[in-house]
């Protein structure tokens, strides 16, 4: 038993991944040893160019894909089924669409057992997190994207687990609505200590919510740099350029993103 | 439209939204009151009042069958040969439909033979079920139950077969197992095949039912009515093909308010706004 596996809460070791071609062609490469830790506590941002392969890797920790090599430890144990015990906010909000949404937000408690009053009392919290008092009857067709993409949040926030992906959670929401979710994201984190692997596109989210950015390269995919991000918390979502030291970690993330494009644009 | 009721007094609103349902009642019969006043001046005018008798004798005839109580022997039979059809037919549709969707493997190796059951003409075996099942009501009851059965049964494999993989995945991670998987996800994905496929169902029903007793039977609906053809009483044959309309009606009504029950999750129940509907 290495040092990593105690002190992670994920740990991605040597991750290969291809995925068939269609008929006659050959398979697709993705993921090209990919190898990097979420150490516990800490806030780990993924960011790469479109179809890269940043929703497979999440898709692995949550024990959906399995990996064509290399493997994935979530707590120290290997994950070779689906991973029960992880949060999971997927790309697509994918609620279910015959449940209200309080009813999706209370899925997960419902699922483990929890009797109906404290389930309601604790889904309920959770919705008035994220900001969706009000619409607890409606059902997912009549919820806008964003709320959608809210409620869940929600759904995982609902049940407290202590690793949680997030795929590009924030993507369809407004200026506003965004920051005010990345500040009460921080404040929640840093209530519960949870770990987080996040994926965005979004540097400027990636730096002010995290404390390493992993920089992907495009297909098939290489881990470019991994940026730490030290600046002192609680940061003020609202305000990143008046954070000491934000200019010059956005720039180191940018200058190897900005080598990538390069490479695109003279090929 | 909207503006217009707005900027109307209340009284006048109410007296509106009070005729607003007459007024569409009236829309959906008024095709049939065309029909049937055409049928009324046309028999004996231009078509022999022998061949298709006409709606006030037909009336009459109906009212008398239920006066005197000379239908009801032949409805309480015909009756409880379409409800244990159907529920037979529909239950095991439902079961077996559900636990081959869930099963693919062994689907594969099932869904063939089924398909060939399928397309055998369920009507040319009619006969056949009178030797196996006897003169009485099983006879019916199997041939219309399996009738119901293979709408179901698709339907519902279908169904199960049909729902999002990555919805299952998603479900698991949040800590479903299997039974719960079915529960929450499985079955509440195909409620609307299942639905669909108790619809279809419905005339089907009714036509097995009709069929064996027309095959051959001791009592029934279609008996009443195959002995009124063959006795030249068109008015009773009218009557007969009336009440199983209106047997499908009822039905038809029932079904339509579970899936307004079990379907309210769906954008498509209530986009019809009620002024055009
Ligand atoms: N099940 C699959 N079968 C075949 N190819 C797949 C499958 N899943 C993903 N891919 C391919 O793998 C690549 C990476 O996909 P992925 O969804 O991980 O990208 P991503 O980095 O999340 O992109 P985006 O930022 O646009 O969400 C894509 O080229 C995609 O076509
Ligand atoms: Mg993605």
């Amino acid at each position: 038993m290495t040092d990593h596996d105690t002190q992670s809460a994920l740990s991605f070791r040597a991750i290969r991944q291809s995925f068939p071609g269609l008929a006659g062609e050959p398979p697709l490469p993705v993921l090209n040893d990919i190898s990097f830790e979420v150490p516990r506590g800490k806030f780990v941002s993924v960011i790469g160019p479109s179809g890269c392969g940043k929703s497979t890797l999440l898709q692995m920790a949550a024990g959906l894909l399995k990996q064509t090599a290399g493997q994935v430890f979530h707590n120290g144990i290997l994950v070779s089924d689906v991973n029960r015990t992880i949060g999971f906010v997927p790309q697509q909000a994918q609620l279910l669409p015959w449940k209200t949404m309080i009813e999706n937000v209370e899925f997960p408690l419902l699922l483990r057992g929890v009797k109906a009053a404290e389930r309601r009392a604790r889904a309920q919290q959770a919705v008035d997190k994220v900001d969706l008092t009000g619409f607890e009857g409606h059902y997912p067709y009549q919820l806008s994207g964003g709320m959608q993409k809210r409620a869940s949040i929600a759904r995982m926030l609902v049940y407290k687990p202590d690793t949680i992906l997030m795929d590009e959670p924030f993507g369809a929401l407004d200026a506003q609505t965004r920051m005010v979710m990345q500040h009460d994201l921080q404040t929640m984190l840093a209530a519960e200590g949870a770990s987080v692997l996040f994926v965005t596109h979004d540097i400027t989210e990636a730096v002010m919510l995290s404390d390493s950015v992993v920089v992907m390269s495009r297909r098939p995919a290489r881990i470019l740099a991994e940026v730490p991000i030290d600046l002192p918390r609680p940061r003020d979502m609202f305000e990143p350029h008046a954070i000491p030291g934000f200019a010059e970690a956005y720039d180191r993330v940018w200058s190897v993103f900005r080598s990538e494009l390069k490479v695109r644009r003279a090929a | 439209m909207t503006d217009q009721l707005a900027t109307r007094p209340a009284e006048h609103r109410s007296l509106r939204q009070l005729w607003a349902p007459l007024g569409r009642g009236l829309m959906l019969a008024a095709p049939g009151i065309i029909m049937l006043c055409g049928w009324q001046y046309a028999s004996g005018r231009l078509i022999r009042e022998s061949y298709v008798s006409k709606p006030t004798d037909i009336a009459k005839r109906l009212y008398e069958l239920f006066a005197t109580g000379e239908i009801w022997p032949s409805l309480a039979v015909t009756g409880k040969e379409l409800v244990l059809s159907y529920v037979i037919g529909v239950t095991l549709g439902l079961l077996l439909g559900y636990a081959l969707g869930r099963a693919p493997r062994a689907a594969r190796i099932v869904e063939p033979y089924v398909m060939a059951f399928y397309g055998i003409p369920k009507i040319a075996l009619a006969p056949l079920f009178v030797i196996w099942f006897g003169i009485g009501i099983w006879s019916k009851v199997m041939l219309a139950g399996t009738m119901v059965f293979f709408l179901v049964f698709y339907n519902v494999y279908a169904g199960v077969r049909s729902i999002d993989r990555e919805v299952v995945n998603l479900a698991m991670v949040l800590g479903a197992n299997e039974r719960q998987l079915g529960r929450h996800i499985y079955l509440p994905a195909a409620a609307p095949f299942l639905l669909l496929g108790m619809r279809m169902a419905i005339p089907y029903a009714v036509i097995g039912v009709i069929v064996g007793e027309f095959t051959s039977s001791i009592a029934g609906l279609g008996l009443f009515i195959n002995y009124a053809s063959s006795t030249y009483d068109p008015a009773s044959v009218f009557a007969g093909i009336f009440i199983l309309l209106a047997f499908v009606m009822v039905m038809n009504a029932l079904a339509t308010r579970l899936e307004r029950r079990l379907l309210r999750w769906r954008p498509s129940m209530q986009g019809v706004p009620p002024e055009a509907s």
